[in-house]
C-alpha cells in the first residue's frame, strides 16, 4: 500500500534522511511558523499528484489559504483529499531521483539514480550507468548506490551516498516494496528528499509496529488498510456514492464485477473479498460488511457472488439470513448469484426466510437482474 | 516438473495435520492424487488419513522418494518450510498461504531459483491435471480434461471462468494458479514456454489482474514465440483505485505502473485477445475449440 507522503516522509526522517521544514493542515492554515514560499500538497496516495493539480506553489499566506480552500475534500484519482502538507520551498538545489524498488521477476532490488528528477522522470530510460540490481540486503543496496553516485562530482558524492545508505537500511528494515524520492534535492547542505513514495507490504505489518502506528492514527486516509488488518479480510470502497453494494468472496472475481458492472453503466460502491472459507459458522464478517454497505446513501440494490468450490452454501445461506435480521440499516433489494456445493438447500433456505432474495445460479443472469432493478430505481 | 505431473507423481503435504491441511489431504486423494506422506514437527510418527507423518521434509523424502510437496503452512511459516523442502531435494513446492510477507518471498525465490526448483505460490490454489491429480484445492466443479491451458493470478476468478467452460464442455490440459503475491514462485511468462511444448495444450487462457508486470512479460515473451498458440486474457481491476491494493497485495497500481491499459496494449500486440466480460471469453472459447 501507497503511504500519504506525510507519512513517508516522516519515515524518512526516523532514518535520518533531511525533508524540508513541513506542516500537516486538514483545514485553513494556522499562522504558518515556517518560512515562504510554500508548496502545498495534497496527501493522497496516488502517483502523478502534480499533474493532476494538487501540488501548488505559494508565495503568500494567502495563497497558501486559497489552494488549502480548493483542494481539501477535493478528489484526485479516487482519493478525497483529507489534508494538505504545506512546505517551505527548496531553492538553490538541484533535483535528483534516487528510488529502490523490488524487482519481482529477478528476487532482487533495482536501485535508480538520475541526475534530473522532476515530474517527468518517467522519461528517462533506465541503463547501467543509473540503474543496478542486486541482492536484497543493505550492505549489497549500499554498495550499488556508492557505484552509481560515483560519476558525480565529488563534493556531491559523499551526500548521495550517505542518503543512500540511509534509505538501503530503511528499505530492508520496514520491509519495503518500493522508496523513491523525486525530487531528491541535493545543494550546498546536503540531500533533502522533496517528496518520498513509500510502499509498504501490509502482510509484513504485523511485525512491523511503527508501520502499524502510521496506519492507525490516521484512520480517514487508510480505511482499507485498517479494515484488513482488524478483520482479517478485504473490504475497499471504491465510490462513496456507489449504487451497487458487493458481497462477495474472491479478489479477482470482485474485482472483475465491479469492472463488468462499470462498462454496464452501473455505478459500484465497494470492492470485497470476504473469504466464505473462513467465516466458520460466524455471521461476524458479513454483518460487518453489510453495515458498511447499508451506511451508504445511494445503495439501491445489493449483489452477492459466492463461488462454493468448497464452502457449504446452505450454511452461507443460514450465516447471511442472520447477518441480515442484525442489520437494520440494510433495507435494499437483494440478489444473491450462488453456485456450487450445496446450492439447492441453499435456495430452500432463502425461500423459506427471505423470499424478498432474488436467487440465481448463473452469474450473467443476476448481473440483469441487478441492471433491471437500477432501471426500476431510477425515475 | 509440472509438465510431467500425472496420478503417479508421490507427493508429500507440509502442515498435513492441521484442520485444513487433513481436510486438503482427503479432497486431493479422493481426486486421484498420490499423496504419500505428511509433515509436520509437532505431529511426527502419527497418521494423517492413513498416511504417516514425518518430522521434516528429509524424512519424508527418505521414506517415499516424494519431489513434490504441498505447503499448507502458516504465511510466516512458509519461508521456513521452503527451505526445509529445498534441503530434502524437494523439484516442485505448491504453497497455498495467503498474506506470506514480500521480503519473505524474495528470499524464498532466490533459494527456489538457486536449487533449480519450481514454486507455485505463494498464495495459490494450486494446480491441477484435470483429471489425474490436483496439489492444492482447485474446486472440482471447474475441473475438466480439455484442450486449455490456463494460468491464472486469481482463485475465485479462475473457478467461475473454469466452470463455466466446463458446463459448455471444455476442459483443461494444465491450470496453474500462479497467486496474487507480488513477489511469487512462477509467474505468467515461465509458464508459456511449458504450454507452447505440451501437446494437449491448444489455446491458453490467462486471467491477470491490474498491478506489476507479468502481463506485460507473458506478452513479450509470446510476441518472441516461435510457435505461439491462441491466447485468451482477461485483465481484472480496469477500476481499481490507484494506491490502494484490492485484495491482493499485488494488485496495486501507481502511476503508470501495472495498469489496466498498459496490460491490454501489450497482450494485444503480442497478438493475445483481451476480453472485457467473462462472457465474452467463454464465447470465443466456445466458438474456437467446441466440435461445431
Amino acid at each position: 500500500m501507497l503511504l500519504i507522503e506525510a507519512d513517508g516522509k516522516a519515515l524518512l526522517q526516523a532514518a535520518g534522511i533531511a525533508t524540508p521544514h513541513g506542516v500537516v493542515a486538514a483545514e485553513l492554515a494556522p499562522k504558518l511558523k515556517i518560512p515562504g514560499p510554500w508548496i502545498v500538497k495534497a496527501q493522497v496516495p496516488v502517483g502523478g499528484r502534480g499533474k493532476a493539480g494538487g501540488v501548488v506553489r505559494c508565495e503568500t499566506e494567502a495563497d497558501v489559504n486559497t489552494a488549502l480552500k480548493r483542494l481539501i475534500g477535493a478528489t484526485i484519482k479516487g482519493h478525497q483529499i483529507q489534508a494538505c502538507l504545506i512546505e517551505s520551498a527548496v531553492a538553490n538545489s538541484d533535483e535528483y531521483y534516487l528510488s529502490l524498488m523490488i524487482d519481482p521477476a529477478q528476487y532482487g532490488v533495482r536501485v535508480t539514480l538520475l541526475r534530473e528528477g522532476g515530474v517527468d522522470v518517467e522519461q528517462n530510460k533506465p541503463s547501467a550507468a543509473n540503474n543496478r540490481l542486486c541482492v536484497p540486503n543493505e550492505s549489497e543496496i549500499a554498495s550499488a548506490i556508492r557505484k552509481l553516485a560515483a560519476s558525480e562530482p565529488p563534493a556531491r558524492q559523499s551526500t548521495l551516498i550517505d542518503t543512500g545508505e540511509k534509505l538501503a537500511r530503511l528499505f530492508m528494515q520496514r520491509e519495503l516494496m518500493l522508496a523513491e524520492i523525486n525530487p531528491l534535492f541535493v545543494g550546498a547542505n546536503g540531500c533533502v528528499a522533496g517528496d518520498a513514495k513509500i510502499v509498504i507490504d501490509l502482510d509484513a505489518v504485523h511485525r512491523q509496529p511503527e508501520l502499524a502506528a502510521l496506519i492507525e492514527a490516521r484512520p480517514a486516509v487508510y480505511p482499507d488498510a485498517i479494515r484488513k488488518l482488524h478483520d482479517g479480510f478485504d473490504y475497499v470502497e471504491v465510490d462513496p456514492d456507489g449504487e451497487i453494494g458487493l458481497l462477495t468472496t474472491g479478489a479477482g472475481l470482485s474485482m472483475m464485477l465491479i469492472d463488468e458492472m462499470t462498462a454496464r453503466g452501473g455505478k459500484p460502491l465497494n470492492f470485497c473479498d470476504i473469504r466464505t472459507g473462513l467465516l466458520r459458522g460466524d455471521p461476524t464478517r458479513i454483518v460487518k460488511v453489510l453495515g458498511w454497505i447499508g451506511a451508504r446513501p445511494n445503495v439501491k440494490v445489493l449483489l452477492v457472488n459466492i463461488f462454493a468450490g468448497i464452502t457449504d452454501l446452505a450454511e452461507f445461506a443460514n450465516l447471511l439470513c442472520i447477518a441480515l435480521e442484525r442489520t437494520p440499516a440494510m433495507k435494499a433489494p437483494i440478489v444473491a448469484r450462488i453456485v456450487g456445493n450445496g446450492f439447492d438447500n441453499a435456495r430452500t433456505i432463502f425461500a423459506e426466510k427471505r423470499p424478498d432474495i432474488a436467487v440465481e445460479e448463473a452469474l450473467p443472469a443476476a448481473l440483469n437482474r441487478v441492471d433491471a432493478i437500477l432501471r426500476g430505481a431510477r425515475p | 516438473m509440472i509438465g510431467q505431473l500425472s496420478r503417479h507423481t508421490p507427493v508429500i503435504v507440509q502442515g498435513a495435520t492441521g484442520r485444513a491441511g487433513s481436510a486438503h489431504v482427503r479432497r486431493m486423494k479422493d481426486y486421484g492424487t498420490n499423496i504419500v506422506a505428511g509433515v509436520s514437527a509437532r505431529a511426527a510418527g502419527t497418521s494423517v488419513e492413513g498416511l504417516p507423518v514425518f518430522a521434516d521434509c528429509r524424512a519424508a523424502v527418505a521414506a517415499t522418494g516424494a519431489q513434490v510437496s504441498v505447503v499448507m503452512v502458516t504465511p510466516n511459516g512458509v519461508l521456513a518450510a521452503i527451505e526445509d523442502a529445498l534441503g530434502a531435494g524437494i523439484k516442485l513446492m505448491v504453497t497455498v498461504a495467503e498474506g506470506v510477507p514480500v521480503h519473505d518471498a524474495l528470499r524464498a525465490g532466490r533459494l527456489v531459483r538457486d536449487a533449480g526448483a519450481t514454486w507455485v505460490g505463494a498464495s495459490t490454489p494450486g494446480l491441477a491435471i484435470p483429471g489425474e491429480m490436483k496439489l492444492g484445492f482447485l474446486p472440482n466443479v471447474s475441473l475438466r480434461p480439455g484442450p486449455l491451458g490456463m494460468m491464472s493470478k486469481s482463485g475465485t476468478l479462475s473457478y467461475e471462468t473454469g466452470y463455466r467452460l466446463a458446463t459448455m464442455g471444455l476442459g483443461q490440459s494444465i491450470w496453474v494458479g500462479v497467486g496474487g503475491d507480488p513477489v511469487k514462485g512462477v509467474r505468467f511468462p515461465d509458464l508459456l514456454d511449458l504450454f507452447l511444448k505440451d501437446e494437449r495444450t491448444r489455446g491458453i487462457v490467462l486471467i491477470g489482474e491490474v498491478g506489476g508486470s507479468e502481463e506485460e512479460d507473458f506478452a513479450d515473451a509470446l510476441a518472441k514465440a516461435k510457435n505461439p498458440k491462441p491466447v485468451y486474457a482477461l485483465v481484472a481491476g480496469r477500476g481499481a483505485k490507484e494506491g490502494v491494493a484490492m485484495g491482493h497485495a499485488g494488485a496495486l497500481t501507481f502511476g503508470d505502473v501495472g495498469t489496466f491499459t498498459s496490460k491490454q496494449a501489450r497482450l494485444e500486440a503480442a497478438g493475445a485477445r483481451v476480453f472485457a466480460t467473462i462472457e465474452d471469453l467463454i464465447a470465443a472459447c466456445g466458438r474456437d475449440y467446441l466440435p461445431k
